[in-house]
């Protein structure tokens, strides 16, 4: 009974890292079969927000609601792509310096408030989401203002051919999302749960709240910055409303609908959000109805989000099976 | 002397605008802790509907207002009733309704109006002037209106069985279902008192702005500022926090450009939230 136990959880343990690795192989071939550039353009898209959501929720891990998680991806954005067209630095330099700034702007205004509680921070990052774009507008000789900025240099020579960018940004998606995995279970990301789940007792055991929670919003907003800035360089142009209050909501859509409790959760609600609109496009401006129509069902009916849906069949299978053997 | 005047006067119709539209979200916030990110789609919706009974019916503006509150505010009760409800303490999932709720609201306007632009006749058409001075009469029934539902709410939520009814659940929730306090039918009227408050906002502003079906998203991030600055659990502080946002967005626009003004009003917020976190008349949180 014991080794049959054992041998269970032994052939479990491999079912996660198979699951991804097949879905790495199936994206690394895909260009074998599919060629529209179209729906390469929508998959990096989908690779560049699952970036920011996965990030995202390895920030809501330490407790915290980093309400202007689109705004950091903007700024990862606007400052590669300013950097890069002002100075003319090469795009593979900028990228990581927008990483940088994002990173740094974040424990800038994270620092003062993560020793407060965590609701302050998530008010206080609503206001800065919201002020950074005006910010941007201000400046809006180098940033462009609200008729958005154009001309940005592209990261690799080959602009409308998207196969190089495909896999330059699959390649990018499957690093950040590996280093975040191995993040969320090193020491540090586990003493930032610890410090989600009881501050008080985190704080009695030593975990020092403030330092891991800034911790915890660099290591976000750098990867966010990152997502950002390599999408500024393949997209060309960048405007305003792709990095306001609603974008950063929608992240939170995306990753709630998913799950938020597991690292899968946020891929699955991006990708799900993202591709089932692109699939039945003909509805056009009809369009926004599924996507709420997928927030409403997930919400009412899988309160674990998406991820929880095969524990949700199990649960609704064994019901059934209690009821048949009931019956009989 | 005239400049200063005229942005004392702007100052207090800003600030009433703001109070107005904050109203209705601080009243679900504040009272029973539900975020309602979709107030500024329902206020939206608000104006909307006004313009269709005063516009396309043709019929009188007031009772066109009186129509849309009655309409909105049966909304909200459908609104507390399958989408709040269910979802009761559970924050992260009461955001994605709201914002489900939004996108609906806004795409259904947005394809039934399409890209024109609205504007709905002003309620009381005239300027008043004395001297040098001139005040759109709108602007002052604006004000004044804001002003007597502030009040009548603070005076609804101390004086009032319901009111007080309120205050029981928002301080503490079992204590007040234990005393035998429906909290589902104070909930239901909490929600239909504040998309009413959303719809009248929304038929006052839509006379003022033009009407869009993205005008929600702003007044949205103005009704938080002002709910948080003020402090959650107060609606007193809303009074205040309208006051100095609407200061500062009168009078920083006189020096720096419109958008850098936002920034640093919104810096001077921080600033503040900084010293104090939890709002002028906030109670402090045990979270």
């Amino acid at each position: 009974m014991i080794e049959k136990r054992l041998s269970m959880r032994d052939g479990r343990r491999l079912v996660k890292p198979s699951a991804y690795g097949g879905l790495a192989i199936i994206l690394f071939l895909l260009p074998l079969f599919l060629k529209s550039p179209y729906w390469f353009h929508i998959l990096i898209i989908t690779f560049v927000y699952i970036i920011a959501t996965v990030s995202l929720r390895v920030i809501t891990i330490s407790g915290q609601f980093p309400l202007a998680h689109a705004a950091f991806m903007g700024i990862g954005a606007y400052a590669s792509a300013v950097l890069s067209k002002e100075l003319g630095w090469s795009p593979w330099l900028t990228i990581p310096l927008g990483a940088v700034v994002a990173t740094g702007i974040g424990v800038l205004i994270g620092y003062p408030f993560a020793r407060l509680r965590a609701l302050y921070y998530a008010m206080v990052s609503l206001f800065f989401g919201v002020g950074i774009i005006q910010v941007l507008y201000v400046f809006q000789r180098w940033t462009g203002g609200y008729s958005g900025l154009m001309g940005i240099q592209p990261l690799l020579s080959a602009t409308t051919y998207k196969l190089p960018y495909y896999y330059f940004f699959l390649g990018l998606t499957l690093v950040c999302l590996l280093a975040l995995y191995r993040f969320e279970f090193c020491r540090i990301g586990i003493s930032m749960k610890a410090i989600a789940q009881s501050h008080m007792v985190a704080s009695s055991v030593g975990i020092n709240e403030a330092r891991y929670r800034v911790v915890a919003l660099a290591v976000g907003c750098f990867f966010v910055g990152l997502a950002g800035a390599a999408y500024a360089h393949y997209n060309l142009t960048l405007s305003f409303t792709s990095f306001d209050m609603l974008a950063t909501l929608w992240l939170f859509m995306y990753t709630l609908i998913g799950g938020i409790g597991s690292f899968a959760g946020p891929i699955v609600g991006t990708a799900v959000l993202f591709l089932i609109p692109e699939i039945f496009r003909e509805l056009k401006e009809f369009l926004p109805y599924l996507s709420a129509a997928i927030l409403f069902i997930v919400v009412f009916v899988m309160p674990q989000g998406l991820v929880g849906l095969p524990q949700l069949i199990r649960s609704w299978f064994a019901e059934l099976r209690k009821r048949v053997a009931h019956a009989s | 002397m005239e400049l200063t005047v005229t942005t004392l006067i702007n100052m207090l119709v800003l600030s009433s605008m703001y109070i107005l539209v904050a109203l209705g979200f601080a009243f679900l916030f504040s009272i029973m802790g539900i975020l309602n990110f979709a107030h500024g789609a329902i206020y939206m919706v608000g104006g909307y509907i006004c313009y269709q009974f005063a516009v396309e019916y043709g019929l009188n503006q007031w009772l066109s207002l009186l129509l849309s509150v009655l309409i909105v505010a049966s909304f909200g009760l459908f609104l507390e009733r399958f989408c709040f409800r269910p979802l009761f303490g559970d924050l992260n999932r009461t955001i994605v309704v709201s914002i489900g709720i939004i996108v609906v609201l806004e795409n259904t306007v947005n394809i039934l109006v399409g890209t024109s632009t609205r504007s709905l006749p002003a309620f009381v058409p005239g300027i008043l002037r004395a001297g040098a001075l001139s005040l759109s009469a709108e602007r002052l029934v604006t004000f004044l209106i804001g002003g007597a539902l502030l009040a009548a709410i603070i005076w609804f939520i101390r004086r009032t069985k319901p009111g007080q009814q309120m205050q029981a659940i928002s301080q503490n929730l079992e204590g007040a279902a234990l005393q035998g306090i429906s909290i589902h039918r104070i909930s239901a009227l909490a929600c239909v008192m504040a998309c009413g408050l959303a719809a009248v906002a929304g038929c006052l502003m839509g006379a003022f702005l033009n009407l869009t079906p993205f005008m929600g998203d702003y007044m949205l991030v103005k009704a938080i500022e002002l709910v948080i600055l003020g402090g959650i659990g107060s609606m007193g502080g809303i009074f205040f926090a309208g006051l100095i946002i609407g200061s500062l967005d009168a009078t920083l626009p006189l020096f720096i450009s419109g958008a850098a003004s936002q920034a640093v009003a919104l810096g001077i917020i921080v600033v503040i939230l900084l010293f104090r976190p939890q709002g002028f008349f906030g109670r402090e949180l045990i979270i």
